[in-house]
């Protein structure tokens, strides 16, 4: 249980952020955020995806310059900090993906920014190994980890400890751990949650990030929640429970921005047996028919969008089926379009578009046999169908020619939808299908789900946003740590519901 | 710089955008044929050989060894890689069917079965190129490198000095004429409008677009990227056997050191063109220019007996000089 320590010199406020903005073309990120942070304490921050954590952790880390607000370090005020600035004044971040180079020996990472130097300004390698090992034993990690291995032969969770002990070696005072038990097994949380009761201790401070709220119950001592990019509340973590946090996190009104449904599930389309993808998905089974729209919710890396890819050839499956159309799925994603079960991605600039070049080009390019006699373009058929589906879109500007890194975020996912919309897809998988976009754009998208569904095509939509899958979905499926853990069906839906299954907390614990 | 569209704008402002929005769009383009029209007025100012009929013919046909492997060298450009067996491709093709010649003792019959042979050469080796780089997944850049090697080390096998015994009537795919006009010129324009539409009229020719500007989102739009890239490098080393059998043509004879240099110069006329050596931009007439540009130069130079070291220090200034001039704005 978490014990909130009440000696004097711990309650000193090392960080506070006050009023901090951040936006990014127009999208409010973070609108009015403050937080602070004492010595000797782990502050968990929480919130849904898109709640603005990372923002706010890019701004402490120097990143990011916030647009208005203060920051507070150590009693001076600063407007912004540069990243160097950040690692002078102690601040040290251990993110998901780690900053290690892989080829060089532990010691070596440890010491990258300052080497000890010898005699001739040469490198003392036996003072390096020292200072490894010396950083290594406060972790208690030095009995399994040699400073002298390289980095790629640690398991993940040694990196991280690896990561840790270069945050000490700055002397860091302000740790901020990215959702660090994400991608640990969970044999080696028990060691992770030691080490930053020690760091806690120490009298440092930590940021702890993590989507588990069984954790934070565990390790913390207060509790931050951001939702839509704004301070929720801050409370200690003994006067709150589950249930709040959840409310917290969740709480906003539902929109009249989606279109009712109005027709009836028709055939089974999908079948996924017992699909499992190494390291990610384990034993998901459902179903899709015609004309239904099922929703996938789950945290960040709970499996969703591992799903979404796997259903296109994307992912490597290890076990399971998926019948489609009552035959085996398509193994490649290029069959997969063919037979008319497509995925609009989740990162239109990655996935979705070829983005140096037109808005014609993108529109065309998975329908360019719809456009061809023996291979050759013909250019009056494409020509007429992009006239057609700009329009109905309402793509703007409606100019083919435009190349598509000069639209707006909702103008590019238009144009991702549309190349689909335009290829006749039988199955449509949106995985996060507005994300970043406005919302004049989401309700066009959301109209043209529905009109997907009316002509008994069926759709699995993914997404962080609660509100939109409650409102377009027939069904929900919440994924948990890789496996499914539980479906909600149309009468039931609830931001709570979902949360708590999305959160694996058992109702018999509130 | 982004164009805005507001739909407050006047039509006349509409007219003169869309005249800025051309220059843009091809300001490339439009340099390097401005560069042309420069090298050569100076150069017919200035000099009376230059400006002769049978000297500009002659650059022309200069143009079409280059030209030949430029065209292959451009699609695995704009797919988003580089072939450095061209030119080891091509003298290959040049040294196998000379060799035949040389043994069948100059039959011309054999003519025909022999350009097919070659082609037949070229497609196997791009086959291979393709299908390597599909399967390892490795840099086109250094697959073909080690091609390159490979068939240089055979080439050597085959021959050291020059293969005679070429039949006359081969030596026609250079000398034949109509008029003032030599036929292989006229041949290789037909051969740039057939690849010009080939890269922006056909699906094959969208695919290598897409796979060049992103190969995530080409495999997610139903392009096969293994086809596309396996057709890319046949095509490409196809040319590259057009290129040895035309080589062998102009020489007459088997030539154990054809074509060097080709790589380099083919890649240098692709990014004077335009391509982006980043893969996904690009046209066939960018690299037109950047071929006839080399070609003009290599005829300046020599009227001006310029020395050939001289040539070579020139021809890698203009590679760095357009790598700066083209950088992208978009990288910033």
């Amino acid at each position: 249980m978490a014990t909130v320590s009440n000696n004097a010199s711990s309650d000193a406020i090392i960080l506070s952020l006050k009023h901090i903005e951040k936006s990014f073309g127009g999208i409010h990120a973070l609108s009015d955020v403050s937080f602070d942070l004492r010595a000797g304490e782990i502050h968990a921050l929480v919130g849904e995806n898109g709640a603005g954590k990372s923002t706010l952790i890019k701004i402490v880390t120097g990143a990011y310059t916030p647009d208005a607000g203060d920051i507070q370090i150590n009693g001076s005020v600063y407007k912004s900090l540069d990243p160097s600035q950040a690692r002078s004044l102690g601040i040290a971040a251990v993110y998901q993906e780690f900053n290690l180079l892989p080829e060089l020996s532990v010691a070596e990472n440890i010491s990258l920014g300052a080497q000890p130097l010898g005699r001739f300004r040469l490198i003392d390698k036996r003072a390096r190994a020292a200072l490894a090992y010396e950083l290594l034993e406060r972790l208690g990690a030095h009995t399994h980890i040699d400073p002298n291995e390289l980095v790629k032969h640690l398991t993940v969770g040694e990196q991280q400890l690896v990561e840790i002990a270069k945050a000490l070696a700055i002397d860091a005072r302000i740790l901020i751990m990215d959702e660090p038990s994400a991608i640990l097994p969970s044999r080696d949380l028990d060691r992770l949650f030691t080490v930053i009761r020690n760091l806690r201790d120490e009298g440092r401070g930590v940021i702890y990030i993590s989507h588990r709220l069984n954790e934070i119950f565990e390790l913390a001592d207060r509790v931050t929640v951001l939702k839509d990019g704004q301070t929720m509340a801050t409370k200690n973590v003994a006067d709150t429970n589950h249930a709040e946090l959840v409310s917290l996190m969740v709480g906003r009104p539902l929109t009249d921005m989606y279109p009712p449904r109005d027709n009836t599930p028709g055939e089974i389309l999908l079948e996924v047996r017992d699909l499992c993808v190494e390291g990610t998905v384990y034993n998901v089974s459902f179903t899709v028919r015609a004309g239904e729209v099922v929703g996938l919710a789950g945290l960040g890396g709970s499996g969703r969008t591992t799903v979404c890819r796997a259903l296109v050839a994307l992912a490597d499956v290890r076990s399971g089926e998926i019948i489609y159309q009552g035959k085996p799925a398509p193994r490649s994603p290029a069959a997969a379009a063919q037979a008319g079960l497509v995925l609009v991605p989740e990162d239109r600039k990655t996935f979705g578009l070829v983005l140096n070049q037109s808005m014609r080009f993108n529109l065309s390019l998975p329908n360019l046999a719809q456009f061809s006699r023996i291979g050759v373009l013909q250019n009056a058929s494409e020509k007429g169908a992009i006239q057609k589906i700009i329009q109905n879109l309402q793509i703007k500007p409606p100019a083919p020619d435009i190349s598509t890194e000069n639209l707006s975020g909702g103008n590019q996912q238009k144009v991702v939808v549309g190349k689909w919309l335009m290829a006749n897809p039988k199955l449509v998988i949106f995985d996060e299908p507005t994300r970043g976009i406005d919302v004049g754009a989401k309700a066009e998208i959301y109209m043209r789900i529905r009109e997907l569904t009316r002509q008994g095509v069926g759709v699995i939509m993914a997404s962080s946003e609660l509100p939109e899958l409650i409102g377009m979905c027939d069904r929900i499926l919440v994924f948990y740590e890789g496996r499914l853990s539980g479906e909600i069906s149309r009468e039931k839906f609830s931001e709570e519901a979902i949360m708590r299954l999305a959160t694996a907390v058992k109702v018999d614990e509130e | 710089m982004a164009v805005t569209y507001e739909s407050t704008r006047e039509m006349v402002d509409n007219q003169s955008r869309r005249w800025l929005k051309f220059l843009r769009d091809n300001a490339s383009i439009i340099l390097i044929y401005t560069i042309i029209l420069l090298v050569i007025g100076i150069a017919a100012l200035s000099n009376e050989n230059f400006r002769s009929p049978s000297n500009l013919v002659n650059i022309l046909r200069q143009s079409i060894i280059l030209g030949l492997i430029a065209i292959g060298q451009s699609v695995i450009a704009l797919t988003g890689g580089l072939d450095m067996s061209v030119a080891q491709v091509a003298r290959i093709v040049g040294l196998t069917v000379a060799t035949i010649f040389a043994a069948e003792g100059s039959n011309p019959d054999l003519i025909i079965p022999l350009i097919i042979l070659g082609l037949l050469i070229g497609m196997a080796i791009g086959l291979f190129n393709g299908i390597l780089i599909t399967r390892t997944h490795a840099n086109p850049f250094i697959i073909t490198l080690g091609i390159a090697s490979i068939l240089r080390g055979v080439n050597l096998a085959i021959s050291s000095t020059p293969i005679r015994g070429i039949p006359k009537a081969y030596l026609l795919i250079y000398d034949y004429k109509i008029g003032i006009v030599p036929a292989n010129v006229l041949v290789m324009a037909l051969i740039w409008v057939i690849a010009y539409i080939f890269t922006t009229r056909t699906r094959t020719g969208r695919a290598f677009f897409a796979v060049g500007g992103s190969e995530r989102v080409a495999r997610l739009s139903a392009i096969s990227y293994n086809r596309t890239l396996v057709v890319a490098h046949t095509f490409c080393s196809v040319c590259a056997a057009l290129t040895g059998l035309f080589l062998l043509a102009r020489t007459g004879v088997g030539d154990p050191s054809a074509a060097e240099g080709m790589d380099f110069q083919s890649i240098v006329a692709v990014a004077l063109g335009g391509i982006s050596l980043y893969g996904g931009r690009g046209s066939m007439i960018g690299t037109l220019g950047g071929v006839l540009l080399l070609a003009t130069l290599s005829n300046v130079f020599n009227l001006l007996q310029v020395n050939i070291y001289y040539q070579q220090l020139f021809l890698g200034l203009i590679v760095l000089i357009t790598v700066a001039a083209y950088k992208s704005p978009r990288a910033a």
